[in-house]
C-alpha cells in the first residue's frame, strides 16, 4: 500500500492514510473540498457526484416511515438498554463504513460503489487493519471512548 | 505530459517527500513545480485515474506529510493541468489569493467531526418517552390494527428521530464550536446525524480534543463519535 505507515492511534497522528476506517469518514473532504483550481482538468471519477446524494437515513417518505415503524415492532423493549448485542451491532456497522449496515435500504447503490471501489483490491489488508484495531477493543469495553482516544 | 497537482505551498516550504508516492500504478513519482513564491506538488499523471482507496491514500499522504512542516493549500483529489507550464502559470496568476490563504491559514488544522446513535437504542428511547408511539407499536404487535397504523407509527418516529438528532448535532456544535476559528457543517449522511469540521488553532488543539472527548463520554456508548484529525485544512481553503 503506498499511504504513509501510520502506528498508533488515529487521533495523535496524521490520520488520513493511517487506516481504512479514517479513510473512509474523510473521503467526502478528500473529493468534495480541497482547492479547486478551475483551468485544470478534473478527471472524470464515478461516484464523486454520487457522493451528494448519499442520502442521510431520516428523511420523510414512506419507505423510511415503514422501515422505522417495522424496527420499532422488532425492539424488545422490556430487555435492558444495554444489551451486549447492541454494541456489537453498532461496530459492525461502523467498521463497515457509515453507509453501510442499517443505513443500507435508504442509500443509493451506486454509493456504495465508490465505497467498494475504494476498498477495491484491499480486502484482505482491510480485514486484518479492521480487527485489530478499534472495534475488537469495543467488543471486549463496553466504555470504549477513553480505549479509542489513547493516545500511543 | 499531463500532470496530476497535489498541493500548494511556500516555496520556502521544505517539501520532504522523497519517500512518498504518488497516485497510480505503478506509482508516480512526486516533484515539485516552482515559482516565484508557491511551489506545487505534482507528479505525472496515471493514464485512468479512479477513486481507489490506493490513490486517495496517496493524495492524502502528501498532505499529511506537506502540513507536518508547514502550511499547505490541499487540492481537491482530482485535478490535472497539461503540463508543468500551465501549473507554473496558475501559480503566477494567482499567486497573491494563494499566499493569503496560506496566511490565513498558518498554524491551523482541520478536524472532521461525525456522530452517529445507534438506532435501535434511539428508538427504544423514543417508544418509552412517548405513550402515543409506545401504543401504536402495542397495538400494531398484537396483530389487530388498521393498515395504516404501521405508516403513523413511522411517521411520528421519524419526526421524533429528526428533532433529537437535530438537537444533538446543535447541542455538540455548541461544546466544540468555542475552540474554533472557523466551523463548516454538511449535511450528514448514512445513518449520521452530524457532520462538521472544525478550523483549529494548533495552540487550541489540545482543549478541543478534551472538549470531544468530553462530549463523547456524556453522549455515552449509544453513540459513534468518528473524530478526524489534525487534517489539511480541506474545507477552509
Amino acid at each position: 500500500m503506498t499511504v504513509v505507515p501510520q502506528g498508533g492511534g488515529t487521533l495523535s497522528r496524521g490520520v488520513g492514510g493511517g487506516s481504512t476506517g479514517s479513510l473512509y469518514d474523510i473521503l467526502d473532504l478528500i473529493l468534495d473540498r480541497g482547492l479547486v483550481i478551475d483551468v485544470f482538468a478534473r478527471v472524470s471519477l464515478v461516484g464523486i457526484e454520487i457522493l451528494k446524494i448519499d442520502a442521510r437515513i431520516v428523511v420523510a417518505s414512506v419507505d423510511t416511515y415503514l422501515r422505522f415503524a417495522e424496527a420499532c415492532n422488532r425492539l424488545d423493549l422490556e430487555a435492558g438498554r444495554k444489551k451486549p448485542q447492541e454494541l456489537t451491532d453498532l461496530v459492525g456497522e461502523v467498521t463497515e463504513g457509515g453507509s453501510h449496515g442499517k443505513a443500507k435500504g435508504a442509500l443509493s447503490g451506486a454509493a456504495e460503489a465508490v465505497a467498494d471501489a475504494l476498498k477495491g483490491g484491499q480486502e484482505d489488508d482491510e480485514e486484518s487493519e479492521e480487527r485489530t484495531e478499534e472495534p475488537v477493543e469495543k467488543r471486549e469495553r463496553p466504555a470504549r471512548r477513553p480505549v479509542r482516544r489513547r493516545k500511543d | 505530459m499531463a500532470v496530476y497537482v497535489y498541493s500548494i505551498v511556500a516555496s520556502k516550504h521544505p517539501q520532504r517527500l522523497d519517500d512518498l508516492d504518488g497516485v497510480g500504478d505503478p506509482p508516480t513519482a512526486l516533484r515539485a513545480v516552482t515559482s516565484e513564491k508557491l511551489t506545487a506538488v505534482v507528479s505525472d499523471a496515471p493514464e485512468e485515474l479512479r477513486p481507489k482507496r490506493r490513490d486517495l491514500g496517496a493524495h492524502q499522504a502528501v498532505q499529511e506529510r506537506l502540513m507536518a512542516d508547514g502550511t499547505v493549500l490541499p487540492l481537491q483529489f482530482g485535478f490535472t493541468a497539461q503540463d508543468d507550464d500551465e501549473v507554473r502559470s496558475v501559480l503566477a496568476e494567482r499567486s497573491e489569493e494563494f499566499t493569503e490563504r496560506l496566511q490565513a491559514l498558518e498554524d491551523c488544522v482541520e478536524y472532521h467531526l461525525k456522530a452517529a446513535q445507534d438506532e435501535d437504542a434511539l428508538l427504544r428511547q423514543i417508544l418509552l418517552d412517548s405513550d402515543e408511539a409506545r401504543g401504536f407499536n402495542e397495538q400494531i404487535k398484537s396483530g389487530a390494527h388498521s393498515p395504516d397504523l404501521p405508516l403513523a407509527l413511522g411517521e411520528l418516529v421519524a419526526k421524533e428521530v429528526q428533532a433529537r438528532q437535530d438537537q444533538l448535532a446543535l447541542s455538540a456544535l455548541e461544546a466544540l464550536r468555542g475552540f474554533a476559528r472557523d466551523e463548516r457543517v454538511a449535511e450528514p449522511t448514512g445513518n449520521d446525524f452530524l457532520s462538521v469540521s472544525f478550523l483549529i488553532q494548533r495552540d487550541n488543539e489540545d482543549g478541543f480534543r478534551t472538549a470531544e472527548k468530553q462530549l463523547a463520554d456524556e453522549l455515552g456508548s449509544d453513540f459513534d463519535l468518528r473524530l478526524r484529525g489534525p487534517l489539511p485544512a480541506y474545507s477552509f481553503v
